[in-house]
């Protein structure tokens, strides 16, 4: 606003109007990180028992762990595979959904309805639904027996991860992706299917192009959430097994700081994950932001 | 249009039905596996015929686990969280466009940049401070060198210790603390023309006057969104409520249901009384979603998750 005779003149009351918001933020926001940060270089002791200051020990340590390895590549691989399925499956929806076809209504509306539903409720039904001997896969077991099993196999626990954390990551998806592409002229449609371009190429070279920076925003928010995200499907559903195949750095750090009381160990990954998302959200926005520039 | 257009609308509705399916399925078998009775889902395994033992199912839900209990506290939680979003939100966005102030830039930044790291990263610490919310003010006195005054002159030391872990308090606050809404009014706001506050100046109207009389009933259905989404969150958040509630009478209702499994580890669990309990937490937010689509989608595309 840069009129300033539209804007009031008051020192204390403007504030006084922020304050409740800056105190919860800086309660529950500036000071956690902080602490997160500090501890990675103390040794904590679990229930207060004092710190230490020790460096880079931690950080060591944690470098040095082979679990921690195994636990970031899982994420990257959950976060690849997760990430690219609930965004390219919303697109492929939106784009269909965008015609004016019988199903477009019922679907805009069902296709929202994930939303409503926690990832640890969905993950209790998916794993009765993958349930080896009773679930929909359980026929499959008994003509070829050991096929499926979640419970032991690590790939299979993975794949039943992902089918859930796809279902709930739709809506979000599917809403910013329509709106992107009804927002494209309709006369851009006219014009090209009279120059007789057909409908996929279409696709291609128009709505696809003219969704670029909705389809970038959903990636850059889908690969951030993506590391996360599991975590309630986890705890609901392998609690990180079979084996540890299913646990995600969150949920690890998760294990390591509530179950093992390692705070230090706990905070170290904690940063790293931070440092690890904010480089992932910087590296996305400047390379792909750079080559989506067009005029509408 | 000018071209044939049946064969293209033909395969966008087999794409929508596969998609619909996909979401529909795993919510029908909830309802479907519900109403079955143990005895006959032991028996029959997967099925898709509806029963007739959904109200008992209720009742062993009801009777036996703390689910009840659970979904209150949800229902206290989110409610909390979408009303006090609401109106923290609302006063801080106001705050910033609206206030002739020379750090309204910084206030904007600091709540935006909460934005790029989710609680869920940050829990192990924000877990210590909700165990004592005075520690930043321990902290600040003893820099002060404050705590030490007080110690040698009257030999109290000053050592404040204040937790909310299981307080319903103490399982809001943590998602409040995100800038969320305050994008959300504050680009409305900008929306709005200059000329609206500056008449309601040149009337003689207080900031407050204009806020209560003049932006209230104008964000009407941007409070709307915010609340049902709020509400969402709240309801579904996991990590959080998680470890900020360490009895079973204080969890939520999701946590709550994660945790359901009634029986022996080696036996099949009771999976008809874990897909009721699935439904009943699922039912209330459901509704919303059914009933508010409008203000839900537009809250999604407002304030981009």
């Amino acid at each position: 606003m840069a009129d300033t005779n539209s804007q009031f003149n008051s020192r204390w009351l403007p504030i006084a109007l922020a304050l409740p918001q800056l105190l919860l933020i800086f309660l529950f926001f500036y000071v956690p990180i902080y602490m997160a940060f500090f501890w990675s270089l103390s040794l904590e002791r679990p229930f207060g028992g004092g710190a230490e200051f020790v460096g880079l020990q931690n950080y060591a340590r944690v470098l040095n762990d082979a679990e921690f390895w195994k636990a970031t590549w899982r994420t990257v691989v959950f976060m690849l595979i997760g990430s690219s399925l609930a965004v390219i499956l919303p697109l492929i929806l939106a784009v269909a959904a965008d015609r004016r076809v019988r199903l477009a209504y019922p679907a805009r509306n069902v296709l929202v309805w994930p939303k409503a539903v926690a990832g640890a409720s969905i993950g209790v039904v998916f794993l009765f639904i993958f349930n080896p001997f009773i679930g929909i896969l359980a026929p499959l077991n008994e003509v070829y027996p050991g096929l499926w099993q979640p419970g032991l196999d690590g790939t299979d626990a993975f794949i039943m991860l992902i089918i859930a954390h796809v279902w709930g990551g739709i809506p979000f998806n599917f809403v910013i992706l329509l709106a992107g592409l009804q927002a494209v002229p309709q006369s851009f449609h006219h014009s090209a299917a009279m120059d007789g371009a057909s409908a996929w190429r279409r696709v291609r070279d128009i709505q696809i192009p003219m969704v670029l920076p909705q389809l970038f925003l959903v990636f850059v928010l889908e690969f951030t959430e993506s590391v996360t995200a599991a975590f309630g499907l986890i705890d609901a559903m392998t609690q990180g097994g079979p084996g540890g195949a299913t646990t995600l750095l969150v949920y690890k750090i998760y294990v390591d700081g509530f179950k093992g009381y390692d705070l230090s160990g706990a905070a170290t990954q904690s940063v790293i994950l931070m440092v690890f998302v904010l480089s992932l959200a910087a590296v996305q926005f400047f390379i792909l932001e750079r080559k989506i520039r067009y005029e509408r | 249009m000018i071209e044939n257009t049946k064969s293209l609308d033909r395969t966008a509705n087999v794409i929508l039905a596969v998609g619909v399916l996909y979401i529909l399925f795993p919510l029908v078998i909830t309802l479907v596996t519900a109403t079955q009775s143990f005895e006959s889902f032991l028996q029959n395994g997967f099925s898709f015929i509806p029963g007739t033992y959904l109200l008992e199912n209720i009742q062993i839900v009801w009777e036996t686990t703390q689910l009840p209990r659970q979904l209150l506290n949800s229902i206290i939680v989110a409610t909390m969280v979408a009303l006090i979003k609401c109106g923290i939100a609302f006063t801080t966005a106001f705050a910033i466009v609206y206030f002739r102030i020379r750090y309204g830039g910084i206030l904007f930044g600091m709540v935006l940049v909460t934005n790029l790291m989710p609680l869920d990263l940050r829990f192990i610490t924000t877990y210590q401070v909700a165990a004592n919310i005075m520690m930043p003010v321990n902290a600040l006195l003893d820099f002060f060198g404050i705590t030490y005054i007080v110690q040698t002159l009257t030999g109290y030391r000053m050592n404040f210790q204040v937790s909310v872990l299981n307080t319903y308090f103490g399982l809001a606050a943590p998602l409040l603390a995100n800038g969320t809404g305050t994008f959300l009014f504050r680009q409305y706001f900008r929306t709005l023309p200059a000329d609206l506050s500056k008449a309601a100046r040149m009337d003689g109207a207080g900031p407050m006057r204009f806020l209560w009389d003049i932006l209230i009933p104008l964000s009407r259905a941007n409070f709307a969104a915010l609340f049902v989404l709020m509400f969402l969150g709240g309801w579904t958040s996991y990590l959080w409520p998680l470890v900020a509630a360490s009895t079973p009478e204080m969890q939520t209702a999701v946590v709550g249901l994660a945790r359901l499994s009634p029986g022996d580890p080696g036996q099949i669990p009771h999976y008809p009384a874990i897909m009721t309990g699935a439904l009943m937490v699922s039912v209330i937010p459901l509704a919303m979603i059914a009933l508010m689509q409008r203000h839900i989608v537009r809250g999604l595309t407002l304030t981009e998750k």
